[in-house]
């Protein structure tokens, strides 16, 4: 039972005496304080370098430093922005609108990549050979080609749409044209609180129910058919109270005026595009993952549980799926951080999101490349902390508990 | 009280057929109820829709001819690809030049063959110099003032070479570093470890793209102002950089797949730590993380297209200037885009095929 250091240490003391053998650089306790040493000057060296060359580089091309520009009005438009923005804002508020923008298309992508990827994942194990062929299909080719090139594609034929005068029209309501995707919204109106109201109560009945439904199932073994119930509160309770207010809501629908449409949601084709990419290219490794995860469940879960008489559909949800979770959280971890780095690659059809517009027009007019790359990669290592805390915590609750 | 008689059910008869084309069909296609209905609507989806997009890319597909005038049919116009197939290829590359790019890709794959033919004796004696040597004499010839032949400024490199190119001598370079990296995150010693833990992550948590930004607006100001680091040369370090630290985790699961007893071993014969890692580690590392020193290998490939948003002429960018040739104003751009996407598919599909039949033959594991 020896320790790595002590082992090194005997071995140094045992061996055969050689010239030097006994010098204190081949005593690997000094060599190691020898070699860090080195480690230590070289990079004292290499980042003095660095800051001295930067600071001359600046000082000659006469870009100042500090953080000041942020108070400064940036005097471009953004495409987008889920804050109101004119012009005259600053550049901190330009910063901020980059965020908003970088986690609306994240959010949008890591859902979209989980269902797309869960869905083709398990339909790999389907019995039917066309369902199986489809997910192989899909995996191997959109996972092959660069996302880079997906996102021009998409946004290739997107802007092959009809202009807005002769959109893509569904029942009068939502509409797609070269200009973007239209629908209506919901809009409120007094009496609405309530609903809203409703709905928080409805989600803390489910959970109460969830509770106690477990809790009777460990006790006496009895189901609880959580997931009907569940469903019925979620909707029933809102409806209820939509029907004693009176229906408190209208929709606002998008209606054409001039050259384009106005009212109602619309999102812009940059986001559409880049929503796609990213979630057919994520979604196809997460269901690489799905199926690595499945595979890993012993063939001996599904027999047993086919030998208790579980239905096919049963056996999936109950069984195969919640052992795979194992495997598959901490892939689909790294799958979604990388997902938000590759949110980027938006710079290529203009989304406006962080790295768009604070690395790329920022930057262009401030042209304090340290500073602004500092303030950008920061936000991406803070998001990808974020997801990594919560797909931890996740993956806490499903790892196997060693006896 | 009256005790339950066992009746047995009455036999079951035979399964009609089970082997055959049509036991197959309805064991595959429609085996339930959902089968069914899915398989209907997937055969009927296809009925709909491959042989419009069959006839549109080959049939009535204009396949000969020089000039956007050519392309006369309503199909898809490949002479569009077929134009441009030299840009596309090597960038604006000298035509008289050409045989450089070609000996460079030769000598690539002259390299990677060797690395799978020879004796296992003599592999990693040989091919690992060879590797190592490989980006630098790519460097002599494809700019050539060193070597006595008419310089080629990097500008004018381009297409795919370059995306195949610089994917591989990234990966070559990052091989060393990678390796370093890895031994530094295992190594005892704190501040080594302290150091190799943040590049590792640095890079690893950081988008592609922003490294190359970082290599195009950053790097510069990072030199000597009297130093003037060309461009591609910096993307390189940014791409060696970046390879490394994928590398280094590539290695540190390999590291953690190798037995203790090995390491046991070489210190009860009195190897010291650079004998042991070189020659009893380094061997077996290599050869389990293959798979996924392809994978990584793939990655980058894909990431090379990212360059394009820098404005360096890789296959993409030569496409999309392409298309803004004021003699191709057609709208060809599905067709550029499909042949890229066809090209990079072709290429990572049979690296995944590669690296999953190495995986295969390393896996001895019985638990099958």
């Amino acid at each position: 039972m020896f320790s790595k250091k002590t082992a090194e240490q005997i071995k140094f003391e045992t061996r055969p005496n050689r010239v030097g053998a006994k010098a204190f650089y081949n005593n690997p306790k000094y060599r190691g304080w020898i070699y860090q040493s080195v480690l230590f000057v070289f990079l004292i060296g290499f980042f003095y370098s660095i800051v001295s060359n930067t600071l001359d580089n600046m000082s000659a091309q006469g870009i100042k430093s500090g953080f000041s520009f942020l108070n400064t009005s940036a005097g471009f438009d953004v495409l987008m922005s889920l804050i109101p923005f004119d012009t005259t804002d600053s550049y901190l508020q330009i910063f901020i609108i980059g965020i908003l923008n970088t986690i609306l298309v994240s959010v949008i992508g890591i859902i979209f990549s989980t269902i797309l990827g869960f869905i083709f994942g398990i339909a790999y194990f389907s019995r039917n050979w066309l369902i199986n062929k489809i997910a192989v299909i899909y995996v191997e080719i959109f996972r092959n080609i660069p996302v880079i090139l997906q996102v021009i594609f998409w946004y290739t034929v997107f802007n092959a749409l009809p202009i807005a005068r002769e959109s893509l029209n569904l029942g009068d309501a939502v509409f797609l044209n070269v200009t973007g995707l239209y629908f209506p919204k919901l809009v409120g109106e007094s009496g609405s609180g309530v609903v809203y109201g409703a709905i928080v109560v409805a989600i803390l009945a489910i959970f109460a129910i969830k509770r106690w439904a477990k809790k009777r199932q460990e006790l006496t073994g009895e189901q609880f058919p959580i997931l009907w119930t569940s469903l019925g509160i979620f909707f029933g309770l809102p409806l209820l109270a939509l029907l004693i207010t009176g229906l408190p809501f209208h929709l606002d629908y998008p209606a054409l005026k001039g050259f384009n449409f106005k009212g109602g949601i619309s999102v812009i084709p940059e986001l559409i595009s880049l929503a796609i990419a990213l979630s057919v290219y994520t979604g196809a490794f997460i269901a690489e993952a799905v199926r690595a995860g499945i595979q890993s469940v012993p063939q001996g879960q599904t027999e047993a549980a086919r030998s208790i008489g579980l239905k096919e559909s049963k056996i999936m949800s109950l069984i195969i799926v919640p052992q795979s979770m194992r495997v598959i959280t901490p892939m689909l971890n790294s799958e979604y951080q990388s997902l938000v780095k590759n949110t980027t690659i938006a710079t290529a059809i203009g989304y406006p999101e962080l790295f768009t517009v604070f690395a790329g027009s920022a930057l262009n007019q401030v042209g304090q490349a340290v500073e602004i790359m500092f303030m950008t990669l920061a936000i991406y290592f803070v998001i990808n902390m974020v997801i990594s805390l919560v797909m931890n915590h996740f993956n806490k609750r499903t790892e196997l508990s060693a006896r | 009280m009256s005790v339950k008689q066992f009746k047995p059910l009455p036999a079951q008869p035979a399964p009609i057929m089970t082997a055959g084309p049509i036991a197959w069909v309805r064991d595959n296609l429609f085996s339930s109820t959902f089968n069914i209905i899915a398989t209907i609507l997937i055969i009927g989806s296809l009925v709909a829709v491959l042989p419009g997009m069959i006839d549109w890319l080959f049939i009535s597909a204009n396949w000969s001819g020089t000039s956007q005038s050519d392309c006369v049919k309503d199909g898809a116009c490949w002479v569009f690809i077929s134009a441009w197939s030299q840009q596309i290829f090597y960038g604006s590359y000298p035509t008289d030049e050409l045989w450089r790019v070609n000996l460079c890709l030769f000598l690539l794959a002259g390299v990677i063959a060797l690395s799978f033919i020879l004796p296992d004796r003599l592999r990693n004696k040989v091919a690992v110099p060879a590797f190592l040597l490989l980006p630098f004499i790519g460097l002599l010839f494809l700019d050539g003032s060193m070597i006595g032949l008419p310089q080629v400024t990097t500008n004018l490199w381009g297409g795919f070479s370059l995306n195949v190119l610089l994917a591989a001598a990234s990966i070559i370079i990052a091989f060393p570093f990678g390796f370093l990296w890895a031994l530094g995150r295992r190594s005892d010693m704190p501040f080594a470890r302290s150091v190799s833990v943040t590049c590792i992550e640095f890079f690893r948590g950081t988008p592609i793209l922003a490294l190359f930004f970082m290599g195009s607006v950053m790097l510069p100001l990072f030199f000597p102002a009297d130093v003037n680091v060309d461009k591609l040369l910096r993307v390189w370090i940014i791409l060696v950089l970046f390879m490394s630290a994928y590398m280094a985790e590539v290695f540190r699961s390999g590291f953690q797949a190798i037995p203790s007893g090995q390491y046991e071993a070489a210190d009860s014969i009195g190897l010291g730590y650079w004998q042991k890692t070189l020659l009893i580690i380094f061997p077996q590392v290599i050869k389990v993380s293959m798979p996924n020193i392809l994978a990584t290998f793939v990655m980058v490939f894909k990431n090379t297209v990212f360059l394009l948003v820098i404005a360096v002429p890789e296959m993409l960018q030569v496409i999309m200037s392409a298309l803004s040739n004021s003699n191709w104003l057609g709208g060809h751009a599905i067709e550029g885009y499909l042949f890229v996407a066809f090209i990079f598919w072709a290429c990572c599909f049979s690296m995944s095929l590669l690296a999953t039949s190495i995986e295969k033959k390393l896996d001895t594991s019985h638990n099958k």
